[in-house]
């Protein structure tokens, strides 16, 4: 659940990237990275292993103040995904307030995303979330790669809100959008919960806009 | 279900993302290097770190007098408490005494989470001591003062930033690594947590079904138990009456009636035989046996083993022998070792085809011990199997089940009463020429504690 403390008109926001082993969760996170003004972002806190797999989480803070003066405190996370990590993923999962599913399209790998998917629902549901009421937005990346899946994972039982969005993250291809669609998800649900438009003066377009000026457009 | 606050999103103040004495050292030698104080403050206004380079007499002089006291304390109030803003600019806090300071906000993750104090320095533009010094006090020297005041580094506005500049950047790195550090501490923990609570619902698990196996376990020796007697009972009345009618108490029979009631003796015989394994083992396993101890002649109990099966050994074309020894008296229960020899010899019989021998015989072994040695000429057992014969129902294999028959206690039996008596059996074999099985137990009987029988851990487990 998203914290707005009403004192310092600040909002802190976790959201966190899930996904299989090697689906491109810490890429997309040095994207992000790359593209972000420095002045809006913090540096990417990677803890990982010699063989550069993620072996905690990777961190980025992204942090802005609105026109209204609201100060939005935004940290996205990576879980690690191998299996042998389940209870860090767990860890890494509490208190988040929307998520990144990263999945690789190729057909090769559509199992182990299904599995990932209910690994995800189920630590969910684990960390006391509810999996149908958090916004989740799927990116659909790889997609420079050959024999990639051409439906919309319809075998990822889910709420009819979840949009997909296609992505090539090595190439910094869809990473935006993935963002820019879970915010906007994100602000609507923090929106009903708080009244971020209506109490605190923050509509959705200075929210968005807040953050998403300050990145390099391509 | 309550929701869980995330480790990761715990705010940690300045103080601990750093270790104090080693960043205490660091500012030391920065300080020294520009000849500048250096103070470092939390977001809550506690002071981490306080060196301060040449300002002592010129601060002190001014310290003396009441009113130089109080502007001092308002200036110090003022460097710690001087609202910054939120981007890595610095301002400065000009002292009543001409001298400045630099303050840059400690920056992370867009929120100022402490400060940096630079000073007080001398600003190169500075000419001359501020007029509203003379009038602190009436003792006031100007010349005094302004001695003071050279051992305070003078220095451009320009430069004390950059300096400023340098040292925040400094600071941001160590503080980056004092946060991931904590972090990875922090998620390290909870791992572990994570990990033990789940390894202790899984003991859990184990340890409901060990006890629901226990309790099977128990339910089933009790119910051979139960069984072996009640099986005893009848059985013993069908042997009774056999013996009876043969003795001629019910009348003169024939030749072939007189057989085939031989046939019902002998079946019921071997039938009470195994039913009294049975019972046997269960007491073991239900730890209800106890030793009865006192003097036995070894030499005795293997005449009486002897003789109990030659009858079977001769039908069966073998031949059975046993050697007297010179052997001390040793104390033991006498049924159960009787029964222990009658089972190995059994065995030894049962294994050894026709034309085959079995031999028994016995030896001092030191000074306290007896060893009974059964050998016979038999099949022989494989080596991997060896380990396993005294284990409760085992059986060397499927065929050797049809063809000797056996319910596979007359060895853990032997195993439980030997070593409650604190000795031991021990077999070894080659296929095909032979097995020999010694049997050694202790002369003098060891304390009540260890004579109370136990089934072997393998054995019950089979």
């Amino acid at each position: 659940m998203a914290q707005f403390n009403e004192e310092s008109r600040e909002l802190a926001v976790k959201v966190v990237y899930y996904g299989p082993a090697l689906s491109g969760k810490t890429t997309n996170l040095q994207s992000l990275y790359e593209k972000m003004d420095p002045k809006v972002r913090g540096r990417l806190m990677t803890l990982d292993t010699k063989d550069d797999r993620t072996l905690f989480f990777d961190m980025m803070p992204v942090f802005f103040r609105t026109p209204g003066g609201v100060k939005v405190k935004i940290k996205l996370y990576t879980v690690p995904g191998q299996v042998m990590h389940e209870s860090t993923r767990r860890i890494v999962l509490q208190g988040s307030d929307a998520l990144v599913f990263v999945a690789d399209s190729r057909k090769s790998e559509t199992a182990s995303t299904l599995a990932y998917w209910k690994d995800m629902l189920r630590n969910l549901e684990a960390n006391g979330l509810d999996p149908h009421a958090i916004p989740i937005v799927i990116q659909k990346n790889k997609m420079d790669l050959e024999d990639v899946r051409d439906d919309e994972f319809a075998d990822l039982s889910r709420g009819p809100k979840v949009p997909v969005v296609p992505a090539k993250a090595i190439q910094g291809e869809g990473v935006l959008e993935t963002l820019r669609v879970l915010l906007a998800l994100c602000y609507r649900d923090m929106d009903r919960s708080l009244g971020l438009s209506r109490r605190f003066a923050l509509p959705e377009n200075e929210f968005l806009g807040s953050v998403l000026s300050r990145v390099e457009a391509r | 279900m309550k929701i869980q606050p995330s480790v990761l999103l715990q705010a940690t103040p300045l103080g601990d993302l750093l270790d104090l004495r080693s960043f205490s050292e660091v500012c030391q030698s920065f300080a020294e290097l520009y000849r500048i104080g250096l103070k470092v403050f939390d977001g809550a206004g506690n002071r981490l770190v306080d060196v301060k380079v040449g300002n002592a007499d010129f601060c002190g002089y001014l310290w003396q007098t009441p009113d130089g006291r109080t502007q001092c304390m308002a200036t110090v109030q003022r460097v710690k408490t001087e609202p910054l803003h939120e981007e890595p600019a610095p301002s400065t806090v000009n002292c009543f005494a001409g001298c400045r300071y630099a303050i840059q906000p400690v920056l992370y993750e867009g929120d100022v989470i402490g400060r940096i104090v630079f000073g007080p320095f001398v600003p190169d533009d500075l000419v001359a001591l501020p007029r509203a010094l003379a009038e602190l006090s009436p003792d006031f020297d100007e010349k005094v003062a302004a001695s003071y005041l050279q051992k305070i580094r003078r220095v451009p506005q320009a430069t004390a930033e950059k300096v400023l500049k340098h040292f925040a950047e400094i600071l941001d790195v160590l503080v980056f690594t004092g946060h991931k550090n904590l972090l990875t501490a922090r998620l390290h923990i909870e791992a572990v947590q994570e990990s033990y609570r789940e390894v202790q619902e899984k003991n859990r698990q184990i340890e409901g079904s060990y006890q629901a196996l226990k309790e099977l376990d128990r339910l089933k020796s009790n119910f051979l138990a139960t069984m072996s007697h009640e099986l005893r009972t009848p059985l013993t009345s069908v042997i009774g009456y056999s013996e009876m009618m043969l003795e001629g108490l019910g009348g003169p029979l024939t030749a072939e009636q007189r057989e085939y009631l031989q046939i019902i003796m002998d079946k019921g015989e071997s039938l009470l035989g195994l039913i009294t394994s049975i019972l046997d083992i269960s007491k073991i396993e239900a730890n209800r046996v106890k030793l009865v101890v006192s003097e036995v002649d070894v030499n005795t109990v293997m005449r009486d083993a002897v003789a109990t099966v030659t009858p079977h050994a001769r039908k069966k074309g073998l031949r059975v022998t046993w050697q007297p020894a010179q052997l001390p008296p040793v104390q033991c229960d006498r049924e159960k070792i009787r029964q222990s020899l009658i089972n190995l010899v059994t065995n030894a019989v049962k294994f050894t085809p026709s034309g085959g021998s079995v031999t028994v015989q016995a030896r001092a072994d030191g000074t306290d011990r007896v060893a009974v040695l059964v050998v016979d000429s038999g099949i022989g057992i494989a080596p991997q199997n060896l380990a396993r014969v005294f284990d409760v129902f085992f059986q060397v294999d499927g065929t050797t089940t049809r063809e000797f028959g056996g319910a596979g206690l007359g060895l853990a039996i032997v195993k439980s009463y030997v070593e409650a008596h604190a000795g031991d059996v021990k077999v070894e074999s080659v296929p095909g020429q032979g097995t020999t099985f010694t049997l050694s137990l202790p002369v003098m009987a060891s304390g009540p504690a260890a004579l109370a029988v136990r089934a072997h851990p393998t054995a019950a487990a089979g």
